[in-house]
């Protein structure tokens, strides 16, 4: 508040020659971002919010005017409503689960480790790596007879699940290969959280006498919610609007398990040609990503002190 | 000296004056040693006729129809391009492309001599839109040194369906692999190949006039409940594609492109045969491919496309064509051609069986919503695969989901 007071004159006072002179320059520099966000995010955008209002089967040459009819469609589709129960499952198990390893890892590398460069680029490997080789090699490590993954368990007694082909295990094979991808992520923004943590704090906890554990829990991990709260947000939005991975390793598939909104999405424009309907998916999806991080940030506010 | 030199400067003047050759886009999606054999026509349909250029422009499989998409919307059209035949009706409807029929009565081309099922693809509102150009179709292939361990004549495919079960029960027990590989990914994979033995047991997916679901009669019933006993008397598994390939299932149906590229990613030796048959029912496969069409433009430019198309399905280049890529024939004056099938017995023995399963080839229906029709076609066709539909329950679920969004697409 105080910060915007003080701005607020200098923006008036700005009416003289020179600082015009600096708004052009500026507009000069951001000329050509403006142009390619325009043209390329903002453009697009509101494209699809305008075909979300027509009946367009992508080749047709006339695409009516049909007002809502695509969002009310939506609401009565099966399918529309499986997607969102299956991508809600995803983003919470992804989400939940590369912030628990992350942290855990983070904690650990925290410490007193021999080559911990070595283990951050170990682990922050799977993030830079394209979903769709990641995919690929996934798809062939969890296949039930020849796959890896089996074959491992099978060394401790374990008979695997039939994983991808499995309609109860198929999910949970993609979003296993979803906190895989995400975790040197979290663990990366962990570390850096945790060694911002001032060291006077810790001390003062274990002088106090508090153990190892009790430090974690009543010291590091209050501080640590802000990061918990972006890994969070960041990562929910990520979760819902998984495609690739999907798109590889299941197609959607068996029967639907793993149809996420994306591969939802992607099913209705690009196979069936449904341009209209599927600007009204992504516009839902838009919807969706939007009221979810409005309520993760009231959440935050009423239980976040200290964030 | 100086004489002919004036007159060959002469001659190079009057025929660049002249000529100013019309330049053909041809959008295609070939590559490979199709490709290759592509840009060889190309060249002698150059050379053959001076005045027009045809260049060749190849897209990737996946991307093309996404690349006609916005090419049409964008009005930013090529002269020339192929599709695969399942898009036809939605291109056809796009009102981009030349009615070809007029050329077509022009010429004299003869229709009659392609595969009827193919060429109704083209056809809407009375015209003919697109005319095929290749063809693929699914027959059986089979693991010989499998066969001849389960202690099978490795020269014969199973002729019938109770054959195909009695064959890999034999299979199942001497040797442990598995006898036929199902594709129960779902998708697409999954409906063609259903749609054959649907097709063999005497059934349709659509009516006549592509207007209702027919799916879940007897004969559909009789085609799902023969793929379910499959999986479960052990012939079959539902499991990740790919099982024939690593030499775990002793039979899979595929593709008449696979005569290409089993050979060289396997390393045992196959045999191929049309799909066994139905008891009472009839022989059948299906068949995919692509289709040639024009795109509006100038009548100079469209006249000099259409002479492509005209060019490029007559027979003597379809015979070269199919010879030069493995593509099963669109015409029956190709498929009968004996030069044709003798070279192809000399040099492509595993390639015999399904060019004479053509003349039974179907084609799946020519609607617009045939992609999401599929989708639900296979999806309702895993519900019974894993047992948690009877056969008919899952094909009524589906005829009623078919007829939702035909009369939804009218």
């Amino acid at each position: 508040m105080t910060e915007a007071s003080t701005l607020r004159p200098g923006r008036l006072k700005g009416r003289s020659g020179k600082t015009w002179r600096e708004v052009w320059a500026a507009t000069g520099f951001l000329a050509p971002a403006i142009v390619i966000l325009g043209a390329f995010s903002l453009f697009p955008a509101l494209y699809s919010l305008f075909l979300s209002l027509h009946r367009w089967q992508g080749l047709n040459p006339v695409a009516p005017f049909v007002g809502l009819e695509n969002y009310v469609r939506l609401l009565h589709d099966p399918a529309f409503w499986s997607s969102l129960r299956v991508t809600s499952i995803y983003a919470v198990v992804s989400t939940v689960g590369a912030i628990i390893v992350g942290l855990a890892y983070a904690v650990l590398l925290n410490g007193p480790v021999a080559g911990r460069t070595l283990y951050r680029i170990v682990f922050f490997l799977p993030v830079i790596t394209p979903s769709i080789a990641s995919g690929t090699v996934w798809k062939y490590l969890f296949d039930p007879t020849q796959g890896v993954v089996n074959s491992l368990l099978s060394t401790i007694g374990v008979t695997g699940p039939q994983w991808l082909v499995d309609p109860a295990w198929a999910l949970v094979a993609v979003s296993l290969v979803g906190v895989w991808k995400r975790v040197g992520f979290n663990l990366i923004i962990y570390l850096a959280a945790l060694q911002d943590i001032p060291r006077e704090l810790l001390e003062a906890a274990r002088v106090d006498g508090a153990t190892p554990w009790e430090t974690l829990r009543f010291v590091s991990l209050p501080l640590l919610g802000p990061t918990t709260f972006f890994l969070l947000v960041t990562s929910v939005i990520d979760g819902f609007q998984v495609f690739d991975l999907v798109y590889v390793m299941t197609q959607g598939g068996p029967l639907g398990a793993t149809d996420v909104l994306g591969f939802f999405l992607y099913r209705n424009a690009f196979s069936y040609l449904d341009l209209g309907y599927a600007s009204a998916i992504a516009y839902a999806m838009f919807l969706i990503i939007f009221l979810v991080t409005i309520l993760q940030q009231r959440l935050n506010r009423a239980g976040g002190a200290y964030a | 000296m100086n004489k002919i030199l004036l007159i060959t400067l002469a001659l190079a003047a009057s025929s660049t004056a002249l000529a100013a050759p019309t330049q053909l886009t041809f959008w295609n999606y070939w590559d490979g040693s199709n490709g290759q054999v592509l840009d060889r026509l190309i060249s002698r349909f150059n050379q053959e006729h001076p005045n027009i250029v045809v260049k060749a422009d190849f897209t990737p499989g996946g991307e093309l129809l996404n690349k006609l998409q916005t090419g049409i919307v964008g009005k930013s059209t090529p002269d020339l391009a192929i599709a695969d035949l399942v898009w036809m009706p939605s291109l056809a409807r796009s009102k981009a492309l030349v009615d070809m029929t007029s050329f077509i009565k022009a010429n004299n081309l003869d229709l009659n001599d392609f595969y009827s099922e193919p060429l109704v693809y083209g056809k809407y509102q009375g015209g003919q839109y697109s005319l095929p150009v290749s063809a693929s179709n699914l027959a059986l292939f089979w693991n010989k040194n499998l066969f001849k361990q389960a202690g099978l004549n490795p020269n014969r495919g199973p002729k019938t369906w109770s054959e195909l079960v009695t064959f890999s029960k034999q299979i199942k027990a001497k040797t442990g692999k598995l006898g036929f590989e199902l594709y129960t990914a779902g998708g697409e994979g999954t409906s063609w190949q259903w749609q054959v033995f649907n097709w063999q047991a005497g059934g349709d997916l659509l009516s006549k006039d592509y207007k209702t679901a027919v799916v879940n009669g007897p004969a559909g019933v009789k085609a799902l409940q023969y793929w379910v006993d499959l999986i479960k008397n052990g012939s079959s598994a539902i499991a990740q594609p790919g099982a024939f390939k690593r030499g775990e299932a002793a039979m899979v149906m595929d593709g008449s492109w696979m005569t290409q590229y089993f050979p060289n990613d396997v390393d045992f030796e196959l045999g191929a045969a049309a799909m066994p048959v139905a008891a009472g029912g009839k022989p059948a496969t299906n068949m995919g491919g692509e289709q040639l069409f024009v795109f509006n433009s100038t009548p100079e430019r469209e006249k000099a496309a259409l002479e492509f198309v005209k060019w490029f399905t007559s027979t003597p280049v379809q015979i070269e064509w199919d010879k030069g890529t493995g593509f099963i024939p669109v015409k029956a004056s190709v498929a009968e051609n004996p030069g044709y099938v003798n070279y192809v017995k000399n040099t492509k023995p595993l390639l015999l069986p399904f060019i004479q399963v053509q003349k039974y080839a179907r084609a799946r229906p020519p609607v617009v919503d045939y992609a999401r029709i599929s989708d639900i076609l296979a999806r309702d066709i895993q519900e019974a695969l894993y047992g948690r539909m009877t056969a008919k329950a899952a094909l009524d679920k589906a005829a009623g989901e078919i007829n939702a969004i035909l009369a939804a697409g009218k």
